[in-house]
């Protein structure tokens, strides 16, 4: 199982044209800020290039709760942004169903207070499930084997995901040694290569430290 | 063979709960108490209602009619074939009856008639070939060679002809995993324009009412979706259980969207470089159009170039076929190559743009393995493993 082509290709244009659009490479803002922008830029074109399912609405639907996202979001998607919100106040419906559910939990649970080895089972299950759902976008909303199919499709884009951006990375990486590598001759190509594993070094330990 | 043994309580009841839905033709041949008349008797009572069926209703296929009637020879026959076989295949009925709908367009409502008619299948079977494993198979394979050409208009007949070409070799049209759910669910789809429930069978010892059904088509539905998932998530292959394997499922997610994450950050310090890049390839070009080769000035060469190989690249990382690749990456160095034979002099942007194609093409015209040490070797020092 894998992803098609025309997905590929969609989610790297879509990525490069949101790079574009939030203009990570020019204008100069903090650390976190671009690395925001970019993982912005990421999972919007992820969203866009996969189509309309329900993890992408509820991830699309996610971002645009914060409101620094909104104005990307809206130049990104255009009429699809405000259609594509929508759908979501179905998500209204949960808080009410949410006592229904667990009023009938209750009755069940004491209704199988005899089979203990099953309630066991099913409780583990059951937080892994709540555990997943919290995890695929807008999982909430969905029953069992739904949220399996969300997840697959997520898994699998995620996945497309961190390929492309890990390619992404190697040909600027590459880029950049090499531009460096124009300017300096000799020995300066070495200096080149050791700032950038620093540069990155430097990435890793702060990225573990906040972590 | 595979042959489903069940006693005759259990067929009793299949037959009760298909006879609620099915229309009332056939009630005539299930009215009989289950336990007490033995299946042949009553298969004996189902093909003689279905031969009256079929000569009341001239305008049958005459084919139709002509395996009605082989059937029915085998059907003498079966008490020798078929010895201690008193089950029907009940779940594959359906398949049978499927493809006797377009020559008897009165059947096509009856999806089960006809214990009488798997087991007759299974007589021929015996007869024709011992070495079917399945019984759906079984069933096909006598249906493709008696239909012959007729009553093949159905996708399903065509598929099934097709498929056993070879005889009764394992079938690649349906999932053949369980009996009832899915056999029927996946025999549902060959036809769509019959019904839109889906038919169950009730299993041998198990609960016959709906709500027990349903919650078993729902429990392999998901047992289905887990199996895929397996496949996904490397590592899952030895767990068993559902537990387990969301527990690995979750430990995926994690970990991927924590890889995006690093990922996006490393981006984060490499972006004020790739301003360049970017700015050029978009203000040349548009609309990218990635499957693009011959770009008529460099940029859009370059740019289309720039996804060709990303993706391309990309590709790699997904399957590793490494003679494919080579082979797209070979042609897509070489057009760079030759677009750029005379560097843009006269945009002054560009020129670090045509340096990072040509390192790029450079960089990509080899070995994927190898890839950035040979663009190290042509001068620049150490080799990076990225």
């Amino acid at each position: 199982m894998q992803v098609t082509e025309a997905f590929k290709h969609a989610f790297l244009k879509q990525m490069l044209l949101g790079f574009q659009a939030s203009a990570v490479s020019t204008k100069s803002m903090g650390f976190q800020e671009r690395k925001n922008a970019i993982k912005l830029s990421a999972d919007v074109a992820m969203a866009v290039a996969r189509g309309s399912r329900k993890w992408t609405r509820g991830l699309i639907a996610g971002l645009s709760e914060e409101r620094q996202n909104r104005s990307f979001l809206r130049l990104i998607l255009g009429e699809q942004y405000e259609s594509l919100l929508k759908p979501c106040h179905s998500s209204w419906k949960i808080p009410r169903c949410k006592k229904i559910v667990r009023r009938s939990l209750r009755v069940c649970w004491r209704k199988q207070k005899k089979n203990q080895s099953g309630v066991l089972a099913r409780t583990l299950v059951e937080k892994r499930t709540q555990e997943l759902k919290r995890l695929v976008p807008g999982g909430e909303s969905m029953d069992g084997s739904s949220l399996l199919d969300e997840t697959l499709d997520y898994v699998l884009s995620l996945r497309a995901q961190v390929d492309l951006m890990q390619s992404l990375l190697t040909t600027f990486e590459a880029s950049k040694l090499s531009r460096s590598g124009w300017r300096l001759k000799g020995r300066g190509k070495a200096k080149a290569y050791t700032v950038v594993a620093w540069e990155e070094h430097v990435l890793w330990r702060k990225y573990m430290r906040r972590r | 063979m595979y042959i489903y043994k069940g006693p005759q309580k259990a067929i009793g009841r299949e037959l009760s709960e298909s006879v609620r839905r099915e229309p009332s033709k056939i009630m005539q041949c299930l009215r009989a108490p289950p336990d007490d008349l033995s299946i042949l008797e009553r298969q004996g009572a189902c093909l003689l209602n279905w031969q009256q069926q079929d000569q009341e209703q001239p305008n049958y296929n005459p084919r139709g009619r002509g395996y009605c009637r082989q059937m029915q020879t085998s059907f003498q026959g079966l008490p020798s074939g078929c010895g201690g076989d008193k089950n029907a295949n009940h779940g594959y009925v359906h398949g049978s009856i499927d493809c006797f709908s377009n020559g008897w367009p009165d059947l096509a409502n009856i999806r089960y008639p006809v214990p009488g008619a798997a087991t007759v299948e299974e007589a021929s079977i015996t007869n024709v070939s011992s070495n079917s494993s399945r019984k759906r198979k079984a069933d096909k394979s006598p249906r493709s060679k008696e239909n012959g050409g007729g009553g093949k208009g159905e996708s399903s007949c065509k598929r099934i002809k097709e498929e056993t070409g070879g005889g009764a070799t394992s079938e690649t049209g349906q999932p053949n995993k369980k009996e009832a759910a899915s056999g029927d669910a996946s025999k549902k789809n060959d036809k769509p324009p019959k019904t839109d429930c889906i038919h169950v069978r009730a299993r041998r010892g198990q609960a016959t009412d709906s709500h027990s059904l349903a919650e078993r088509v729902r429990r392999e539905r998901i047992s289905q979706r887990m199996k895929y998932l397996q496949d996904l998530v490397p590592g899952c292959s030895k767990i068993t259980g559902k537990a387990g394997m969301l527990d690995e499922i979750i430990n995926y997610v994690q970990s991927l969207q924590r890889q995006v994450e690093f990922l996006s950050m490393k981006l984060a310090t490499a972006s004020p470089l790739m301003n360049i890049n970017i700015d050029n390839i978009f203000g040349r070009e548009v609309q990218i159009n990635p499957s693009c080769k011959s770009g008529s000035t460099a940029m859009t060469g370059m740019s289309s170039e720039l996804l060709d190989q990303s993706c391309l690249r990309f590709d790699s990382l997904q399957h590793p076929h490494p003679c494919a690749g080579l082979d797209m990456f070979m042609d897509s160095s070489d057009l760079v190559l030759r677009q750029n034979v005379n560097p843009p002099v006269a945009v002054p942007d560009a020129s670090f743009g045509s340096s990072f194609d040509v390192n790029g093409c450079s960089v990509w015209s080899t070995n994927l393995q190898s890839l950035y040490g040979v663009d190290f070797q042509q001068g620049r020092g150490a080799a990076l493993p990225f």
